[in-house]
């Protein structure tokens, strides 16, 4: 009886090898040969059409072979392998494409700039001495803290106020919607304008200079009036500003009135504007977002809560915060996740506005910036690891999260 | 009775068709470049030439993205049979990772191609006397751009020397405008307008050449008294009360396209924004339509002025290298035609061409546009003299070249000629 358990084993463990590891491999490798065969002969353009019909057949053929393997496994253990044949293929795929990657950046990351030779951890000391990190790390704190808060604070008012609505919620919440529909790198395109400067006496073309620049008497963007000109290079006309490159308050106007030297204005005076200027461009983009799932969180509440507060006398306020937000945790803590990972991952917004310049970097972009600009592939790994290091909490909480949910 | 026959004849075709191998008809050759638009259709012109003498299929693809793009081409083995980089310190650094085929191999006559192009270029592309980057096309930033008219209208003289330029300076501001147009915000890559200013300032002072060549690979620190003394000058620009026209704001805020968009703009008087504009020759691509007609004209160039005058006269500029990644019989082939005197002539005669070849030996008559007869001029003279000289920020080890070195440019014209001291002392401080 034992020698046939162990037998029955063996025969199992045989068959799961062959189905799940030697027949998916073999099947991969006669794939890529012929692939890259097929390259030689043919155009890319044809390659390209007959790659995706020719991809997904492999793929029908590969679970077609993986269970008539199965299929001699005796019957009791075919769930287990079944189920196996699903998963296995993309626990592969991400093992290859995903956990392979990381672990070989984590491993250049002690690498020197040309991943030749170890270097210990000179490139971690360099990411917390080197002024420039140290600043895109304050950036990255910035953004996390402010945006994350901002998005989550407006997204519930603009949810709550719009659930309040007699008419036209859906019109309204579809307006806040919208800037989500727009790619981040259009996002970025519009607020360029909005903070666009130039310099005079050319016309300003960005609304903010426009307007400043317009204020007082006889101060125009440049205009033609009675076929006479007028322009703003009077000294008594506010002068245009260049937002995107104000690393504090020091160049505007409002520094002078804040010359008194307490902290607190000392501190005001330092407020990176640049930073926050391209800050507002995310929290406007997924406001929207925020807002929706918000909103239809709120909806689930029901009724009858809402109204017993009614009755008990409860304001507006009072049910917002004693019914509302403790309903909506779980909404909130997914919405707050979701955008730490963003805020995390954001590269366009800075990419296509500053580039990292005056102060403005963020990690992202300061891990291309190694990698393709200054080549240094060990700084460049060092830079994703943190960044790993940073989403790592946000995964795990994630992961424990939904341990709790299933167990509950 | 007749299979031997067919066997002969078989062996004969075969024969035949092993010499035939020689022809190159129809084997492709692929460069990649940052070469876009007017230039990448200039480019193709070059190249198209090759195709009608050889047979050779040569393709150019260029793209915004390129140096991005090569880099994990290297990384990934599936690069193109050449590249050609904005900058030769790319083409050393691939050469470094042992990617390129030295032009030896290539069968190029070395000797020619120093002659021909100055032992200055070829040098750029040099590592361990090993010569791996072909020159290509130069351009030219030791150049002042102004409006002859404006000039002529208000009596100003065109400046020789730094002095006179100064005079000329503080004459316009004692007249109620502004005489210089700088704006150096570029999409990450500001700062590098003002090490341009450095650069030609560094040519001009202490021992010119020789401490330029010393300056590039940190030799001569930073914090030295010839580089301070450069940094003191463009200071001096950049700090001097309504020297720039918007002041500050606008040298750090500006896009350096748009920065002398000013010059063509009347203010409420009737005077331009600024009447100086030193910038390289590729600008005018960024003028407005009308401004760009007048090119050579209306607003042309003068020399950036001597500061020194012991010094010889040099120019600074800048220029691509490409380097070849095999060598196959098309590859060489087209290399030999890459460095010959007549592979820019296509491209010098399209209306839009801005690129100037860097071969001593084109000729500049050829190019269809004023302007390029004039800046061409200087570029084979100053090569032929040995007194050109590169981007020197190009030649830096990138920490410091587009690293440091832009972002302290930066820093300065914010915090103001105090601050000239920390600047030098943290780019050398960066220098890996």
């Amino acid at each position: 009886m034992k020698q046939n358990t162990q037998e029955k084993k063996l025969f199992n463990f045989g068959i799961s090898t062959l189905a799940l590891a030697i027949f998916p491999l073999f099947w991969f490798l006669s794939q890529a040969i012929l692939f890259r065969e097929l390259t030689e002969i043919v155009t890319r353009n044809v390659l390209v059409l007959i790659a995706i019909p020719l991809g997904s057949t492999f793929i029908f053929l590969l679970f077609i072979g993986m269970n008539k393997l199965i299929n001699f496994a005796p019957k009791d253990s075919r769930d287990v392998l079944e189920a196996r044949m699903f998963v296995g293929p993309s626990i592969f795929m991400i093992g290859l494409f995903l956990f392979y990657p990381a672990v070989r950046t984590f491993y250049l990351s002690f690498k020197d700039r040309y991943s030749n030779d170890f270097v210990g951890f000179e490139n971690y000391v360099w990411a917390v001495t080197d002024a420039e990190m140290i600043t895109t790390i304050r950036n990255q704190v910035i953004w996390l803290i402010a945006v994350v808060t901002l998005t989550l604070i407006v997204g519930l008012i603009v949810g709550w106020l719009t659930d309040r609505l007699n008419k036209g919620e859906s019109f309204f919440k579809s307006i806040v919607f919208m800037p989500m529909a727009i790619s981040a790198v259009g996002a970025t395109a519009i607020f360029k304008f909005i903070y666009e400067y130039r310099p005079p006496p050319l016309t300003q073309i960005g609304i903010i200079n426009g307007i400043r620049v317009s204020k007082g008497d006889n101060c125009y963007n440049n205009r033609i009036i009675d076929g006479e000109f007028y322009g703003f290079d009077d000294a008594s006309c506010v002068a245009p500003v260049g937002w995107l490159q104000q690393r504090d308050l020091s160049a505007l106007p409002i520094a002078e009135t804040l010359q008194d030297g307490s902290w607190l204005s000392n501190m005001f005076v330092n407020l990176p504007v640049n930073t926050l200027l391209l800050m507002v461009i995310m929290v406007w983009m997924y406001t929207g977002f925020a807002a929706v799932v918000f909103s239809a969180g709120i909806k689930a509440i029901p009724a009858e809560i809402m109204e017993a507060g009614q009755i008990d006398g409860a304001s507006e306020i009072r049910i917002f915060r004693s019914i509302v937000v403790p309903y909506i945790k779980s909404t909130i803590v997914v919405v707050g996740t979701y955008m730490v990972v963003t805020v995390l991952k954001a590269f366009d917004i800075i990419y296509v506005s500053t580039r990292g310049d005056l102060e403005t970097n963020l990690l992202a972009v300061k891990m291309l910036d190694e990698f393709s600009k200054y080549r240094n592939f060990g700084r460049s790994s060092t830079v994703a690891v943190i960044i790993f290091i940073c989403v790592l909490p946000v995964i795990i909480g994630t992961a424990l999260r939904e341990r709790d949910n299933l167990d509950s | 009775m007749k299979k031997p026959l067919l066997v002969a004849f078989l062996l004969l075709t075969l024969i035949l068709g092993a010499c035939g191998g020689g022809s190159l008809e129809g084997e492709e050759v692929t460069i990649t470049g940052a070469l876009i638009g007017e230039d990448q259709e200039g480019f193709r012109a070059n190249i198209a030439a090759i195709t009608e003498e050889t047979g050779i299929i040569v393709t150019y693809q260029g793209s915004d993205n390129f140096e991005q793009e090569i880099q994990i081409q290297m990384e990934s083995g599936d690069t193109p049979d050449f590249a050609l980089w904005p900058q030769p310190g790319a083409v050393v650094d691939a050469a470094k990772r042992g990617m390129l085929t030295p032009l030896e191999d290539l069968d190029i006559d070395l000797d020619e191609y120093k002659s021909n192009f100055s032992s200055y270029l070829v040098g750029l592309g040099t590592v361990d006397g090993v010569i791996y980057g072909g020159a290509n096309a130069a351009n030219l930033k030791s150049i002042v751009w102004y409006q002859p008219a404006e000039f002529e209208a208000r009596g100003y003289a065109v400046p020789n020397t730094w002095d006179e330029m100064i005079a000329l300076a503080d004459q316009i501001v004692s007249e109620g405008m502004n005489p210089f147009c700088f704006g150096m915000y570029s999409n990450g890559a500001s700062g590098w307008l003002a090490t341009d200013w450095m650069e030609d300032i560094m040519l001009r002072t202490g021992e010119g050449v020789t401490s330029y060549d010393k300056w590039v690979t940190n030799e001569l620190k930073f914090a030295s008294d010839t580089v301070t003394n450069a940094a003191t000058l463009l200071s001096q620009i950049m700090h001097t009360d309504n020297y720039v026209v918007g002041g500050t704001d606008a040298i750090v805020s500006t896009y350096f396209g748009n920065a002398q968009d000013p010059m063509f703009s009347k203010d409420a008087n009737g005077n331009p924004g600024c009447f100086m504009h030193r910038q390289a020759s590729f600008i005018p691509a960024f003028w407005p339509e009308a401004a760009q007609a007048g090119v050579g004209v209306e607003t042309t160039v003068f020399p950036f002025p001597v500061i020194d005058e012991s010094l010889p006269k040099a120019a600074l500029g800048g220029g691509d290298m490409w380097g070849a990644f095999n060598d196959r019989e098309a590859t060489k082939v087209v290399a030999e035609y890459l460095l010959s005197a007549s592979f820019h002539e296509p491209a010098a005669q399209q209306p839009n061409n801005a690129r100037l070849s860097a071969h001593t030996g084109f000729n500049n008559d050829l190019y269809s546009k004023d302007i390029n007869r004039i800046l061409g001029t200087i570029i084979t003279d100053a090569l032929a003299a040995d007194a050109f000289r590169f981007d020197a920020s190009d030649l830096m080890p990138p920490e410091v070249g587009a690293g440091s070195f832009w972002k302290e440019m930066m820093n300065l014209a914010v915090e103001g000629p105090g601050y000239i001291g920390t600047a030098m002392d943290n780019i050398d401080k960066s220098w890996p």
